[in-house]
């Protein structure tokens, strides 16, 4: 139970951790200010000032915990060689491909079910976000409470949206069920059985990333100026024909960040994915899922960290064919 | 209007961070239900009044049964003897807890002192994380305890954490001696949502008994070699199967907070669960709650045998100077007798020293008189790192093949898990 002493100690914690890095912001910025400003009057002075606590921050809290995982790839850290891992140089790395990376399903099958389960999930946030996009874009009597109906999932925080999803799936006491049998059909065993629990994960995910692709797009939608669809009306253009060729087309330098965001945070989805596949089915799991477990469950600390850089790499790479080949960053680069 | 207030609002932030930093927080709330702890009982260990110490204990005992509560009033009574002692009590789910303790070794960062299951010292030996305590403790006034390596790892605060067979007696006058007869029973009762009987059908420890009742066993002679593939195996799987699909006598799917909540709300008649759990249900079905052994295999006339254990204090490797002895002081003062006889009354679990065995509360009470003979089916726990492995190869096998569309046969599902758990101990190196 969270009592007042619970919060003065928690309080108690933030508050020292703040004071600390205060501290030691006015520490630094104080040398700065007596080497760059009164010793060598550099121009630039103030402008470098201002950016060292961020780099000092991403130095510490992102590029450190990096080079650290590099490291920690090319060793053998397990429980075996917890406190003296050595050096074995690329072998975590060929492991990943060749070795199952869970207990039996090995990376290209895990990989197959990431790519299946981000192919899902976008294809309905987009679809079904564009369509409640295009009704909020237009003239309706409530629209403002509408709007703020369907961001709701949006607001909730992630991990207790997917417990209370996890709930409704449950066999005896869900809604889900409840509603099933309600309406004449046998309930599913969403947890324990692999496909009921891959749409059961699939559900809880379109559910949550519906409201974000929705904003996004009607933010796109609003963008577009009335002429055009006045100038493809006098053309004769049918509302299929007018969504085709005008819609779609000035939607995409909104619409492909948003698929690229979306596709990229779909991918590396941790709890929607961890939380409702309570049961820890392989074909329920995904890469960063088993990432994690590899990690944390399995204790293969090295294999893990090798894992790891070839999820980003995978990433990475798909963010470069996408962003060419849509050429979303074209007036960027112009 | 906003501009005007944003630097107040800042400054009032910095201010309350200041006060609440230099604050000094309030005494610990006293428990409702302190164990025995009476002033005038000192630790046998009282060498002198300990240094100034916080002991960051970690616990897997929850709130839903009392568990927390009980450790928590343990740890104030302590600080009442000896207030120069603090105590942070955490409670992590058990799994959490053994990751967690990893990890934060890991980062030169772990907690005083653990509260937790058996099969944990295998992991945390093979890591170098715990240290042996032969030397710290007086083993020879507990029962059995953890020993690899000629060490032995951990203190024991209880004894047992078996399975057994717990009954509603409104519902089962006379507990099911044989599988057959228990089948029956539970078949007679199952109706709507009412359940002849439900258990954790997720984890594996919960599966593992039937598997000596029907002859097999998780490790070869040597420790260390898993034997899941075999007749043995298929059979305790087709059993579990039967009783979902063919009889049906339970639920189709139930987790332990199901089950546990079927069984507390009288929609189940039987159910297995172990004896950390005694207590909660004692204390919800008051005389209608009763306890037996679990059923006997028919088909082979074995009993299951459910894996003992026990809950242990370990003490991570790095811990030294005052918080070592305080913390040694605190592990005496929490087996000693009448602690040990409170915790038997209050949670209803068998203790881990000797002398508290034969207390009267234990002879007298017919339901931890059943636990302790549930225990003596028992076989104890391998603490070899290698039974991580056949947890987790056991584990989604399982599931699998007890989900109706999944298509695993209890042949397949066997042959899958001895394939995976060989993976896993391959990739212990």
């Amino acid at each position: 139970m969270i009592t007042s002493d619970v919060i003065l100690k928690s309080l108690n914690e933030v508050g020292v951790t703040v004071l600390y890095v205060l501290g030691g912001t006015v520490v630094i910025e104080f040398i700065l200010w007596l080497l760059l400003v009164r010793l060598l009057k550099w121009r630039y002075a103030m402008p470098f000032m201002l950016l060292t606590p961020a780099l000092i921050g991403l130095l510490v809290l992102v590029v450190y915990p990096l080079v650290w995982e590099a490291n920690l790839s090319f060793m053998n850290m397990s429980l075996k060689h917890f406190r003296n891992p050595i050096y074995i140089g690329f072998d975590n790395y060929i492991r990943v491909f060749k070795e199952p990376v869970l207990k039996q399903i090995y990376f290209f099958p895990l990989l197959g079910q990431t790519v299946l389960w981000t192919a899902i999930n976008i294809t309905f946030h987009v679809v079904i976000g564009m369509v409640l996009a295009l009704l909020l874009n237009r003239q309706m009597r409530g629209k403002g409470i509408y709007r703020m109906l369907l961001i709701i999932p949006w607001a909730v925080p992630q991990v207790i949206a997917v417990l209370a999803w996890r709930g409704e799936f449950h066999y005896e006491f869900g809604f889900v069920n409840i509603m099933l049998k309600a309406l004449g059909f046998q309930p599913l065993q969403w947890l324990s059985e692999p496909v009921a629990n891959f749409a059961a994960m699939c559900i809880t995910n379109i559910w949550l990333g519906i409201p974000f692709m929705m904003v996004i797009l009607l933010g796109g939608l609003q963008s577009i100026a009335g002429e055009y669809y006045e100038a493809a009306e006098i053309d004769g253009a049918n509302a299929w024909q007018r969504f085709w060729k005008v819609t779609f087309p000035l939607m995409k330098p909104v619409s492909t960040p948003a698929i690229i965001l979306g596709t990229v945070w779909t991918f590396n989805n941790f709890n929607v994915p961890f939380f409702i596949n309570q049961n820890e089915l392989e074909t329920s799991d995904i890469l960063v899922t088993g990432l994690f477990r590899a990690a944390f469950q399995y204790n293969r600390y090295s294999f893990a960290a090798a894992f790891a850089f070839v999820i980003f790499a995978i990433l990475v790479t798909y963010s470069i064919v996408y962003l060419r080949s849509s050429g979303a960053l074209k007036g960027v680069r112009d | 209007m906003t501009k005007k207030f944003m630097p107040v609002f800042t400054m009032i932030l910095v201010l309350a961070f200041i006060l609440t930093a230099c604050a000094t927080p309030t005494a610990a709330p006293v428990a409702t239900e302190a164990p025995a702890a009476d002033a005038t009982e000192a630790p046998v260990a009282t060498e002198a009044a300990p240094e100034p110490v916080t002991i960051v204990l970690w616990t897997k005992e929850g709130e839903a049964d009392g568990g927390l509560q009980y450790v928590q009033g343990l740890a104030d009574a302590f600080t009442a003897l000896y207030p120069n002692v603090t105590f942070e009590v955490v409670n992590k789910e058990v799994e959490t807890l053994r990751e967690d303790f990893q990890t934060s070794s890991l980062a030169g960062d772990p907690p005083s002192l653990l509260w937790t299951v058996s099969d944990h010292a295998g992991p945390f030996t093979t890591a170098g994380l715990i240290q042996p305590v032969d030397e710290l403790f007086d083993m020879s006034k507990y029962v059995e305890s953890v020993v690899m390596n000629g060490s032995t790892w951990a203190v024991p605060i209880s004894s047992g954490n078996h399975l057994m067979l717990l009954y509603n007696k409104s519902m089962v006058p006379t507990p099911p001696a044989t599988t057959d007869e228990f089948v029956e029973v539970a078949k007679s009762l199952t109706s709507g949502d009412v359940y002849g009987f439900a258990y954790n059908q997720t984890e594996p420890f919960f599966a593992n008994p039937w598997l000596g009742g029907f002859g097999g066993s998780v490790f070869a002679e040597d420790g260390v070699t898993p034997t899941l593939n075999t007749p043995e195996m298929v059979a305790t799987m087709q059993f579990l199967y039967d009783i979902k699909y063919a009889t049906p006598i339970m639920p189709l799917e139930s987790d332990y907070n199901g089950a546990d909540t079927l069984f507390k709300e009288g929609k189940a008649a039987m159910l297995i669960n172990g004896d950390w759990s005694l207590a909660g249900y004692k204390e919800a079905l008051g005389d209608n709650f009763g306890v037996a052994p679990m059923p006997e295999v028919s088909s082979t006339g074995m009993m299951p045998a459910p894996m003992t254990s026990g809950v242990y204090f370990m003490i991570p490797v790095d811990l030294a100077g005052a918080e070592l002895d305080a913390v040694k002081m605190f592990v005496e003062f929490v087996t000693n007798l009448e602690n040990q006889t409170s915790m038997v009354t209050t949670l209803a679990r068998l203790p881990g020293s000797i002398e508290a065995l034969s207390i009267d509360a234990i002879t007298s009470d017919p339901i931890l008189k059943a636990s302790s003979e549930a225990m003596t089916y028992g076989t104890p726990m391998p603490t070899v790192i290698e039974m991580r492995c056949v947890w987790d190869s056991w584990k989604p096998e399982m599931i699998s093949m007890l989900a109706s569309a999944s298509g695993t046969t209890p042949e397949d599902a066997a042959a899958n898990m001895q394939a995976a758990a060989e993976t896993c101990i391959g990739q212990l190196e």
